[in-house]
């Protein structure tokens, strides 16, 4: 083991040097797309915080106000020279707050659940793919590959609404939604973040089951494990050791691909579940057209897509030995 | 988890719910009110934020009813919309009703401890002219003059205006201290003093906001919480269903789907109270098709309000029969109701379709906000219905600040929209929905009738009375019969409560007064 750090230095930085290369293009299209997109769509934000009721006059006020009769690549190059600059993604129009501030308050208890869902896919995956694996076409094998793919079918917004009506109301073991009250135990907010996490989970672990399985399977299957059993190694070792790593690592791939999914789904589960994260604060914001904030949301979550692909990529270095080589 | 054993717990979690409902004891409620007990936290759930308290530029639901609890004004209504003294004691209305004086309460302080003076109302009036907000007051104010020493203000009109009154029971007529207690205007907005029942605690303007109690109320020994929180939740399901758990003590709205459960629940109770707010069918009268009146009568006697609101309202609602809603003064909704100005009539409706330059029918596309399914269901009756006339209609649902575009660009056929009045006169919802000199172009219908514009100017200066009443009448009977709209029913208020919350009132305009509300300890 004591070389391996030093065998390590170079893939890590060539990871770090790609993916940090690829970041400010990725920054910079999303920023661009997302304030184009959002001003193309119909909708006047003036209007939206004024109501129905404000009078012509009331409603130019507060455009100019809020800078939106500037021309649009005035807009634009304001907000990217902010971003660039300073790192300021500027104020909501409509509550005046900061958004980079909005961002922060919500992003703990978003990626709380991102957390959460990440450790129980993998406690749901894992085993119910080792266990099919063990002994393929068994029943346990033909339930693990059946009972998956109906999760898979269902819209996650519903998978939320059965966890609320048989664990939350029918059973009462978890809060309906929230994160817990000023008043509450320390634990509270944590326990509250069970349901929603479990929901992406459940939604996102049918494919990673099924090509954990698959990859366990073949894996057995390999030259190398009959070797490593014709040397009378013991099985639980060879599985242990040698398959489940051999496996590990397209699944790490996956996983790191379904990330846009574990995020995604974590913002449309908080609407569910009534939780004031970041997905309930972009759905605020698209609705009532606070650009601004849209905007900050879409740059910081892409961002951390970027952050965590990395640390996956560097996961799968630090497992795939080939990967670690000079290819 | 099996498809089947998920079922089975789902199935058994649905029949303890219902099992307990069954056998809840009905009378809960109904014999003894349990004596109130001051203290404790109310938390109500609400599906937006309040973002923004400045009572002068705000409007929506969302920020009016935040703003309510912290200023309120000289005048104010009751749960039936009928106008009351609150921080005057009394007023006085001169002859020719251009003088109205009004007298403070003795002793009336901000939440902060500080006097309120008439200056104070003197400096709210006007800073209510000077921003023009959506809520100003429209009266022709001449002179304010305030009266420190006497407790009087006295407000000179220059000419008659009988909705002042009713003008000044709106929030944005509430009273603050005068230079905002010397903090500029933003400091004094984020945690602003009035004299309201609550004052502001912690205040996340995208999330929660938290009430505490104003020690220095007005009304002895209110209000009996020492905290109001409002909790914001996204999703009107996750609402009902923290409702349902317990998890909150009321919420904001209740969808009308979810009315009889709330109301029949043996953990729940349904406050349900008329409105200002009237669910209709407006016409852009500049498309040619609905420009012609035959047509718009014709599609008034093909549709059956009484079954449309039965069925999308669960029974909740009232079909209307005229403009101004029963919450407010000289409604004809029950003499139409007994005498309908266009009753339900398919053969009526052909005949009347047959005088219009559109026998044949024609197409024409219904704007809808997408996510309303109460409106969605409107449409595709209203699209069934005229079905039989030749009127082929599409349903277009768009998202809520897409829809507010296009109909305020003229760029929609007919659509399903709400009017609502802000104040207990009928005068507000007449400029605002048919008058053709407003902003607003009669509700973007862009209906113009000479006859309507002259008894609207009339109706204004005319005082309250008989004389009053028949002008009032006689625009609704015009509209009825012209119909820029259909008013189809009046909306009521629906909000929910656990068992143990009492002594909350609802407002015709939707909002909750909490200063009597208590909860029983948990």
């Amino acid at each position: 083991m004591s070389a391996a750090p030093r065998s390590l230095i170079r893939p890590v930085v060539r990871v770090v040097l790609r993916v940090g290369g690829t970041v400010l293009p990725v920054m910079l299209g999303v920023v661009t797309a997302v304030f184009f997109l959002l001003r193309l769509v119909p909708g006047d934000p003036a209007v939206m915080i004024l109501g129905d009721r404000a009078t012509p006059q009331a409603l130019a006020e507060l455009r100019a106000e809020l800078g939106l009769d500037a021309p649009l690549w005035r807009q634009y190059a304001d907000f990217v020279g902010g971003v660039l600059t300073r790192g300021d993604t500027g104020d909501s129009l409509v509550t005046g707050v900061p958004t980079a501030e909005l961002v922060l308050s919500r992003a703990p208890v978003s990626l709380g659940i991102v957390a959460l869902a990440l450790v129980l896919v993998l406690a749901i995956a894992v085993p119910l793919a080792l266990a099919a694996a063990n002994r393929p076409g068994g029943w346990v094998d033909q339930v693990v590959r059946i009972v998956p793919t109906i999760t898979l079918g269902m819209p996650l917004f519903w998978i939320g609404l059965l966890l609320i009506i048989v664990f939350a109301v029918g059973l009462g073991w978890f809060p309906v939604g929230g994160v817990g009250s000023p008043g509450s135990a320390p634990l509270e907010p944590l326990r509250s973040l069970v349901l929603p996490a479990l929901a992406v989970a459940l939604g996102m672990a049918p494919p990673l089951i099924r090509s954990l399985r698959a990859q366990l399977l073949e894996v057995t299957e390999a030259e190398f494990v009959t070797t490593l059993r014709a040397a009378r190694i013991p099985e639980r070792q060879i599985r242990w050791r040698h398959v489940l790593r051999g496996a590990a690592l397209p699944t790490l791939n996956l996983l790191s691909v379904n990330l846009a999914y574990l995020i995604g789904g974590t913002l449309v589960v908080e609407k569910v579940f009534g939780i004031n994260g970041l997905g309930t604060l972009l759905f605020q914001s698209i609705s009532s057209r606070d650009f601004p904030v849209v905007q900050a949301v879409a740059l910081y979550c892409a961002i951390l897509v970027v952050l965590v692909t990395l640390v996956a990529r560097l996961a799968s270095a630090l497992i795939d030995p080939r990967l670690r080589g000079a290819r | 988890m099996t498809t089947t054993s998920r079922r089975a717990v789902v199935a058994l979690a649905l029949a303890a719910t219902l099992g307990l409902a069954g056998c809840a004891p009905a009378a809960q409620g109904d014999g003894a009110e349990p004596n109130p007990t001051a203290g404790g936290t109310l938390t109500y759930g609400r599906l937006a934020s309040a973002n923004d308290l400045d009572l002068h530029t705000q409007i929506t639901a969302n920020n009016a009813f935040a703003i309510d609890k912290i200023f309120e004004s000289l005048v104010s209504f009751d749960e039936h919309g009928k106008i009351v003294d609150w921080l005057a004691k009394s007023h006085e209305i001169s002859e020719d009703g251009l003088t109205y004086t009004f007298t403070l309460r003795d002793g009336l302080k901000y939440s902060d401890g500080t006097d309120v003076n008439a200056t104070d109302v003197k400096f709210s009036l006007e800073r209510n002219l000077a921003k023009e907000g959506p809520l100003m007051l429209t009266a022709p104010i001449s002179e304010i003059a305030a009266d420190d020493d006497a407790g009087t203000v006295v407000i000179t009109l220059s000419e008659a205006y009988t909705p002042f009154l009713s003008e000044l029971t709106s929030f944005s007529a509430g009273v603050m201290p005068k230079d905002f207690g010397g903090k500029t205007e933003d400091d004094f907005f984020t945690a602003p003093i009035g004299t309201g029942p609550f004052a502001i605690g912690e205040w996340d303007p995208a999330g929660d906001l938290n009430l505490v109690k104003n020690e220095h109320y007005w009304q002895d020994g209110k209000p009996l919480l020492d905290g109001l929180d409002y909790v914001f939740v996204a999703d009107d399901n996750q609402l009902l269903q923290r409702l349902n758990a317990g998890q909150i003590d009321a919420i904001e709205q209740v969808p009308a789907a979810n009315a009889e459960s709330v109301e029949k629940g043996d953990t729940t109770k349904l406050l349900k109270s008329d409105s200002w707010a009237i669910e209709q069918i407006f016409f852009n009268t500049q498309k040619p098709e609905f420009a012609d009146a035959h047509v718009r009568r014709a599609i008034a006697q093909a549709l059956d309000l009484p079954g449309i609101t039965q069925a999308t309202t669960f029974g909740t609602a009232r079909a209307a029969s005229s403009l101004i809603p029963p919450a407010i003064e000289y409604s004809a909704a029950d003499a139409f109701d007994a005498e309908p100005v266009l009753a339900y009539d398919v053969d009526s409706a052909r005949q009347e379709l047959a005088k219009s330059a559109f026998t044949d029918g024609f197409e024409a596309t219904m704007l809808i906000p997408s996510g309303n399914s109460a409106r969605a269901q409107i449409a595709q009756v209203v699209q069934e219905s005229l079905a039989p006339l030749g009127i082929d209609v599409q349903i277009e649902a768009i998202d809520l600040a897409s829809f507010r575009e296009r109909f305020k660009a003229f760029d929609y056929d007919f659509m399903i929209n709400s009017g609502q009045s802000d104040a207990p006169d009928p005068n507000g919802l007449v400029t605002f929905q048919a008058d053709p000199e407003g902003f607003s172009n009669s509700f973007w219908t862009h209906y113009t009738n000479p006859e309507v514009t002259k008894l609207m100017h009339e109706g204004r200066t005319t005082a309250d009375g008989p004389e009053r009443e028949q002008i009032y009448t006689g625009i609704q009977r015009i509209l009825a019969s012209d119909v820029p709209y259909i008013p189809v029913y009046y909306s009521p208020n629906l909000h929910g409560t656990t068992a143990k919350v009492h002594g909350l009132e609802s407002l015709p305009n939707g909002s909750v007064r909490f200063q009597d509300a208590w909860v029983e300890a948990k």
